[in-house]
């Protein structure tokens, strides 16, 4: 029978949220002539959160990104991966808030949901690509793949990157790496693409009223550990006041601690085991050090010696390091100088120049305060 | 070129072009108003009244009235509603694998306190007359059996001749959704102690938007439209009167036609069957056992493949079908028919719906019957590699 599509093109799988992004992403991989699916992630169910259309992953994300699609003229499927969505970046969330840590449900959405998920689902849909408007380049040398920051660094998103698996890597187009934000809503605006001014979005998506913390309530019971108060401790072992629940502390935050001390105080640890949060002056969160684990390379792990970047946060600077300690199960990186809040559960990325090595997430480490730093 | 396989005939199909042609002065010249007085209305009122003539007479129909209403699901609401409603103290007996139309209906009198009743089917689809004996037998008051003529998912047809007897010996009023059934069974219904009978258009080549309800016999209804008093003041507002046309025209062609195009359907579909069970021995054809089916539907559970990716990778390929109900983002639930039959949640989600008309010919048996099995191979490959 008569072939139905013409494998001479490639098929891809372009992932489009109904943002101004994803939009252009298609609008361009179309332009360069790829036989071009469309598909938003469905992550959790929306008739069960009404307010939740604002967001980028809601109700009105799946209408603005269908009707994308049909000015694209190009097919447009929802993809169900709820369970999945719930089993890796959910119960991750709260579990991690359980433990006392930070986490970083975007990163585990990209490293499992939105890149491994969605290629297997292109896969069965007989794509040979996935793409994301992800702003990050592409760079393909010698056969081989290298995950690079954004030519406009304000928007470069690699940080939440590290996580995603090499296999995916070589079967990854992101078309937005080269271009700023302006000039990707000019050129939506220019194609009539209706998502060019959408403003963005930056709340976790299935919190999106910004209550985590009675999202948690609904997850955990709400006589976990993470509810109950529990005693604000000095790094002296001093205890100075209660708290009413470690789910309200992170590491760096000041907000809702106790006053009357000399200088300002801040969350440098939390101990779930023992409820407690540990508090102490701001050199206190100067660490020296990052530790990694559950960590991921894009490309071969960097021997110890070798000299990397390492970012900690989203909007954060990157800190220049020596990898100190290489294994299969931890990474130490040694800083050059000390670096601010470095939250357990975060993630960190590490970078060769422009190039994502890879990452991980930051590991509590056994001892915060440097006993003297020389 | 892309090629587009059409198996989706129980959703929609395409007007026939007789019917096209039939409906085009109503769309333009005959514009008029079946009301009014003057030589424009008159017009449209012979037109109107002659498809109702044409359609109760393929039915076979002598004595009986025809609602036209704007959809099968609005005639399947017209008889539950319109009857619960006469009725404060009526009885609704359905079975478990009604359209939704019905069954919502019937929610909806259940939650205004009527007695509603739900009967079961059988592995195979087919309804329990044991139960619905016993129903029957309990007790004295209103009561309307609603039972499909023939199922939309499986195209299992129910054992229509041995409930109408039940309900005609209790005094029942039996109401049937003969919407895939209209065109591919020999019904008389003057034959049978149906007392009304749910129609659509569009099943049968018509166009969308129109549909009929029979009533034969004395059924009290209530309206659900109120105004003008059009269609016995069972339905007010001003007919649609091409659709109508269209409506009696594809009876027409469609019950001319009857017999050749079961016939040739039916030798099509057992050719998809065997072809889909010759790759894919593990699947299931729901209601295969059944003493009888419509022609022209499969309903076929497949075991360890993502449906929603298997829908979506069919459409790639031009394959058009349907699964159980969709909700509103597009993602797949699983079919209350199937459920019914006693599938259980997994084999009920993997289930699939293909259905041929008048459009379908070989070359498309053999395109599905080529095309799914390598896509349901391709995805179990990558399902299994996660």
């Amino acid at each position: 029978m008569s072939a139905n599509n013409d494998r001479d093109r490639p098929r891809v799988l372009v992932a489009m949220s109904g943002g101004v992004d994803s939009s252009l992403a298609a609008a361009l991989l179309k332009e360069q002539g790829y036989e071009l699916i469309g598909a938003t992630i469905k992550t959790f169910c929306y008739a069960e959160h009404p307010g939740s259309s604002k967001t980028c992953c809601g109700l009105e994300g799946i209408a603005d990104a269908r009707s994308v699609a049909q000015r694209l003229d190009i097919p447009h499927y929802v993809f169900d991966l709820e369970d999945e969505f719930t089993r890796d970046v959910i119960d991750d969330f709260v579990a991690e808030y359980a433990e006392g840590r930070t986490p970083n449900p975007c990163v585990r959405c990209n490293s499992h949901t939105k890149f491994r998920d969605l290629l297997r689902r292109a896969q069965m849909l007989g794509c040979d690509r996935i793409a994301t408007g992800h702003y990050a380049r592409c760079e393909r040398v010698d056969g081989r793949v290298r995950l690079m920051r954004a030519a406009d660094r304000s928007k470069d998103q690699t940080y939440f990157l590290w996580g995603i698996d090499r296999t995916v890597l070589e079967r990854l187009e992101l078309p937005l790496g080269e271009l700023t934000k302006t000039e990707v809503r000019r050129r939506a605006r220019q194609l009539g693409l209706q998502t060019a001014d959408k403003p963005e979005s930056f709340d976790i998506c299935f919190v999106p009223d910004g209550d985590y913390r009675g999202f948690l309530a609904q997850r955990l019971s709400p006589d976990h550990d993470a509810f109950l108060p529990g005693p604000i401790t000095t790094l002296a072992g001093e205890r100075v006041g209660t708290h009413q629940g470690y789910s309200r502390f992170t590491v760096g935050q000041r907000r809702g601690l106790p006053g009357g001390f000399s200088e300002p105080m801040y969350v440098v640890d939390i101990e779930p085991q023992t409820r407690s949060v540990l508090i102490g002056p701001a050199d206190a969160l100067e660490a020296t050090r990052v530790t990694i684990a559950d960590q991921n390379w894009l490309a071969d792990p960097p021997p110890i010696g070798s000299a990397v970047s390492v970012q900690v946060r989203h909007r954060g600077h990157e800190v220049a390091g020596l990898i100190e300690d290489s294994g299969a199960e931890r990474t130490v990186i040694r800083l050059h100088g000390s670096h601010r809040a470095i939250t357990p559960g975060q993630s960190a990325a590490v970078y060769d120049g422009e190039v994502l090595l890879g990452g991980g997430r930051i590991a509590r480490e056994r001892r915060l305060l440097p006993i003297a730093s020389t | 070129m892309r090629r587009t396989v059409y198996l989706d005939y129980a959703a929609t199909s395409p007007i026939r072009p007789q019917v096209r042609g039939a409906m085009g002065p109503f769309n333009d010249a005959a514009f008029g108003n079946p009301s009014s007085i003057h030589a424009h209305g008159r017009d449209a009122r012979v037109a109107v009244e002659a498809a109702r003539r044409r359609i109760l007479g393929a039915l076979g129909v002598s004595d009986g009235r025809l609602i036209f209403t704007g959809s099968g699901t609005e005639s399947d609401n017209l008889a539950l509603l319109g009857f619960g409603r006469r009725h404060p103290d009526a009885r609704i007996i359905c079975s478990a694998v009604e359209h939704k139309a019905v069954i919502a209906a019937a929610a909806a009198l259940q939650a205004r306190g009527r007695q509603v009743h739900s009967i079961p089917v059988n592995e195979h689809g087919v309804l329990d007359l044991q139960v619905l004996e016993a129903l029957l037998s309990a007790e004295e008051r209103p009561t309307l059996v609603s039972v499909m003529w023939a199922n939309n998912e499986t195209g299992v047809v129910q054992p229509i001749e041995r409930v109408a007897a039940l309900c005609q010996a209790r005094g029942a009023i039996l109401h049937s959704d003969a919407v895939q059934a209209m065109g591919k069974l020999d019904f008389r219904l003057g034959d049978t102690a149906v007392q009304m009978l749910s129609l659509s258009a569009h099943k049968l080549g018509g166009p969308k938007g129109i549909g009929a309800l029979v009533v034969c016999g004395p059924v009290e209804l209530e309206p659900l439209v109120y105004g003008g008093g059009q269609e016995s003041g069972l339905r007010s507002g001003t007919e649609n009167v091409a659709g109508i046309v269209g409506f009696a025209e594809a009876v027409a062609v469609s019950s001319a036609e009857r017999e050749r195009e079961s016939a040739r359907l039916h030798a099509l579909r057992d050719r998809l069957e065997a072809g889909l069970r010759e790759a894919l021995p593990e699947i299931v054809v729901n209601g295969a056992a059944a003493p009888q089916r419509l022609p022209h539907i499969t309903s076929i559970s497949i075991p360890d493949v993502d449906i929603e990716s298997l829908l979506t990778a069919l459409d790639l390929e031009g394959v058009c079908v349907s699964s159980g109900s969709a909700c509103t983002t597009g993602s797949v639930e699983a079919s209350h028919v199937a459920r019914a039959m006693g599938l259980d949640g997994d084999w009920a989600r993997n289930t699939i719906r293909l259905s041929l008309g008048w459009g379908t010919e070989a070359e498309d048996i053999e395109y599905v019957s080529a095309t799914l099995p390598k896509l349901v191979r391709r995805i179990r490959d990558f399902t299994a590699r996660a």
